[in-house]
């Protein structure tokens, strides 16, 4: 009897616990992709975080696009999901991506530098649907920089963003408030719907993030282009400047004076509401407010946006704006039919869907003329107009800062943290800068953490002082 | 007794399926774990290996010292509201007052409640907006009796308060589920003994004290282990009422791993993080069985 248990003990070590340590061993985390195959069709499939614009456009473009290419046996499947990012890494991880990816909270940069991404460079020396220009020429300036590498484009934005700060005007028009122009003439306003019993400024507090976009707009007019070079360009103590310490400390003040009791505490949501609901006047946003909120927009609400007012005594030229290209559209390099994505990416981004796009889900097109005013709401008018009013020398007055995408780390641990300090008032400007530059100076000690170069802002062009 | 060859083949065919879940689903992971943490990885390139040096950078930061004083206080503050409250709870039910099945089911009640949606509702009721009670009760109370004197609406789920704000949501889950388990044990005294206590002019608190603790200790042991292994992996309460972005303020252990691996792509320091947790548990279990080891009362 002692001699079966033996065996039996040492079949079931043997026969369960080998295995497995076998598989533990040599297993290195990857699943194989699938084998092509004889497929007769040059199949893409398109992944689309399903947020606030939904993905029936992306389907009826995509729709389109077969049909007009089913001669050359191309099908474009679209997909959506909320949780798109959770879904799409393993199958990066395994190698077995969809061809093309709409989801601004993949590490993009760390796929770019460790060779996940394919360029989109033959495409966008290609003219461009509906045009004979070639289709990187239609680009607002600025708005492909932001994922390009090496003189390559890893990233083609869908829609153009802007930071501007959203208002009633029926409400505006009530009670006799006007535009402002400058910060004092802001102030004196947030002063006047204080006093008329209404919240001056919504703010959506548990996302800090959102203020990072108000203080970089600050910082341009503070400092002007040339500060925001230089934060750009990751130069050490930037954010400690003093100019950059008075728009850090403008910001603060705005908080604790003008912004909505409780909003500390609001979700997004939650003080986009409290706007909608005019329970307060302004809110600083994205161009996604309105199609964020659209089911409690009421009638007779006139949603419309003005830029960040001047800073009196500022560098910065007051008509420029922090802009920038969004959702943006990328190839992993294990994707099937690269070239069909990036021809089916070029229809989609194009003067010939631009109206479209604009019409469908209210979004501005970044190519330069690819969104119509007709073609938008009087929201979306509004940013045009604010577009139109930036144009020095033809060229759109539009910069941003790209150290959140690029500093992963940066961002999480660091920056919203900082913003969410200096707003509820524990940290100084100047404490709240000292972690900003320390933060900066952390990552670029870290020899894993890749920075590409760094096209600066010419702020003469742009009618600013050196 | 001498296990038979039978009864040998019956217990392996019965352990089989456990074990091999267990093996596939949590000594493999959890092997694989501690094997990331000792490498650099960004869960898209070649994984680096650098030995010990993702838990140097783990004690070296700030950051995981705060999250786990936040745990640590959370185990202490919660942990103990809960097991007291659950004991009043159990001890008054067990005297049997007039509506006690009623109570049982309330209190036991939020225990059933996914804890993402008790996380949700907490939001809802620390809300700064009009839905907010919380806050609309105060303002009632001002406006009629003239307190709190303090600046309305409170940010009870703002980053500097949230810490303080998760513990009533954690002690109202907890305790009917400790509650309904304390009461399990104290309807096993038998009931002779509170019958001489009773005769010889104990007290009620006398007889919790004298009788019913002394007799339920190993049951609240074992209350207070799954009470400190909860909240040393706390992730949902931090993680919904801050709005899936917690930082410096906020962080738990679990929320850092989270944010480490999903948000950083640092895989090498957030499982050196799970590792930690996992010994941090371990070590916290023991000791309380350790330190509470007394000779079982038999009755």
């Amino acid at each position: 009897m002692k001699l079966y248990s033996a065996i039996l003990r040492t079949g079931i070590a043997v026969g369960v616990v080998l295995p497995l340590a076998v598989i533990f061993l040599r297993w290195d985390g990857a699943v194989r992709p699938r084998p092509p195959g004889d497929d007769p069709w040059r199949r893409v499939e398109l992944a689309v975080f399903e947020g606030g614009y939904g993905i029936a456009w992306h389907q009826k473009t995509a729709a389109e696009y077969t049909a007009a290419h089913a001669e050359e046996r191309a099908i474009v499947n679209v997909w959506g999901e909320p949780r798109m990012a959770e879904k799409v890494k393993p199958r990066i991880l395994r190698g077995d991506p969809p061809s093309l990816i709409m989801d601004n909270r993949l590490p993009l940069w760390l796929m770019i530098s460790t060779g996940k991404l394919l360029p989109f460079d033959g495409a966008l020396d290609r003219p461009a649907y509906g045009s004979d220009v070639p289709w990187r020429d239609l680009f607002l300036p600025g708005t492909l920089d932001t994922y390009t590498s090496g003189g390559k484009v890893y990233a083609i934005p869908t829609s153009f963003g802007a930071w501007a700060c959203w208002y009633d005007a029926r409400q505006f028009r009530e009670h006799g408030w006007s535009v402002p122009r400058t910060w004092y003439e802001f102030e004196t306003l947030c002063r006047q719907i204080d006093a008329a019993g209404i919240a001056p400024i919504a703010y959506q507090g548990k996302y800090p993030y959102y203020a990072w976009f108000t203080y970089i707009s600050l910082l341009q007019r503070c400092g002007g282009l040339a500060l925001i070079n230089r934060i750009n360009a990751m130069e050490p103590g930037a954010f400690s400047d003093p100019v950059a310490l008075k728009a850090a400390g403008m910001l603060q003040d705005l908080a604790r004076r003008y912004f909505q009791r409780g909003s500390l505490a609001m979700s997004h949501t939650e003080s986009q509401l409290q706007f909608v609901n005019n329970k307060a006047a302004m809110i600083f946003c994205g161009v996604w407010l309105e199609n964020e909120q659209r089911d409690t927009i009421r009638p007779g609400f006139e949603l419309c946006c003005f830029n960040v007012p001047a800073v009196e005594g500022g560098k910065g030229n007051p008509r420029l704006f922090n802009g920038l290209g969004t959702e943006y559209v990328f190839m992993p390099t294990e994707g099937r039919n690269p070239d069909v994505a990036a021809d089916f990416t070029r229809y989609m981004v194009s003067l010939e869907k631009g109206p479209d796009m604009g019409a469908s889900i209210g979004v501005i097109s970044p190519l330069r003329g690819g969104c119509p005013p007709s073609a938008v709401s009087p929201a979306l008018q509004s940013v045009l107009h604010m577009l139109d009013a930036s144009m020095v020398d033809g060229t759109p007055g539009i910069f941003n800062v790209r150290l959140a995408e690029l500093l992963l780390e940066w961002q999480q641990q660091v920056m919203i943290p900082s913003l969410a300090g200096l707003l509820h008032g524990t940290l100084t400007p100047e404490e709240f800068a000292r972690r900003l530059d320390n933060g900066i100076a952390h990552a670029r000690a870290d020899p894993d953490i890749i920075i590409p170069e760094f096209k600066p802002y010419d702020p003469q062009a742009f009618g600013e002082p050196l | 007794m001498k296990r038979t060859w039978e009864q040998t083949c019956f217990i392996a065919v019965f352990l089989a399926p456990a074990l091999l879940l267990f093996t596939v689903f949590v000594a493999i992971p959890g092997a694989r774990a501690l094997l990331y943490s000792l490498q650099k990885w960004d869960g898209l390139s070649e994984p680096k290996w650098v030995g010990f040096s993702n838990f140097v950078a783990l004690f070296r930061d700030d950051l995981f010292r705060i999250a786990l004083g936040h745990n640590l206080f959370l185990t202490v503050t919660a942990g103990s509201a809960t097991i007291l409250l659950a004991l009043f709870f159990a001890a008054v039910l067990h005297r049997r007052v007039r509506g006690s099945a009623v109570f049982r089911v309330a209190f036991f009640f939020p225990n059933v409640i996914a804890s993402v949606a008790v996380a949700l509702l907490w939001l809802l009721l620390y809300s700064t907006t009009d839905f907010g009670v919380l806050n609309g009760f105060l303002a009632w109370m001002k406006e009629t009796v003239g307190w709190p004197a303090v600046s309305l609406p409170i940010p009870f789920t703002g980053k500097p308060y949230l810490v303080y704000s998760v513990v009533p949501m954690l002690v109202w889950t907890a305790t009917g589920f400790y509650m309904v388990l304390f009461l399990a044990a104290m309807e096993g005294i038998p009931e002779s003994f509170y019958e001489v206590a009773e005769l010889e002019g104990v007290s009620p608190f006398g007889q919790f004290w004298h009788i019913t603790l002394p007799l339920i200790r190993e049951v609240v042991v074992v209350g207070v282990v799954f009470l400190v292994i909860g909240s040393l992996k706390l992730f949902e309460a931090v993680w919904i009422m801050d709005n899936e972005w917690p930082s410096k303020e906020t962080h738990v252990m679990a929320t850092l791993l989270y944010q480490k691996v999903f948000s950083e792509y640092n895989v090498g320091y957030g499982s050196a993080v799970a590792v930690l947790m996992f010994v941090l548990v371990f070590v916290a279990t023991l000791a309380t069985l350790r330190f509470s080891r007394r000779e079982a009362l038999e009755y």
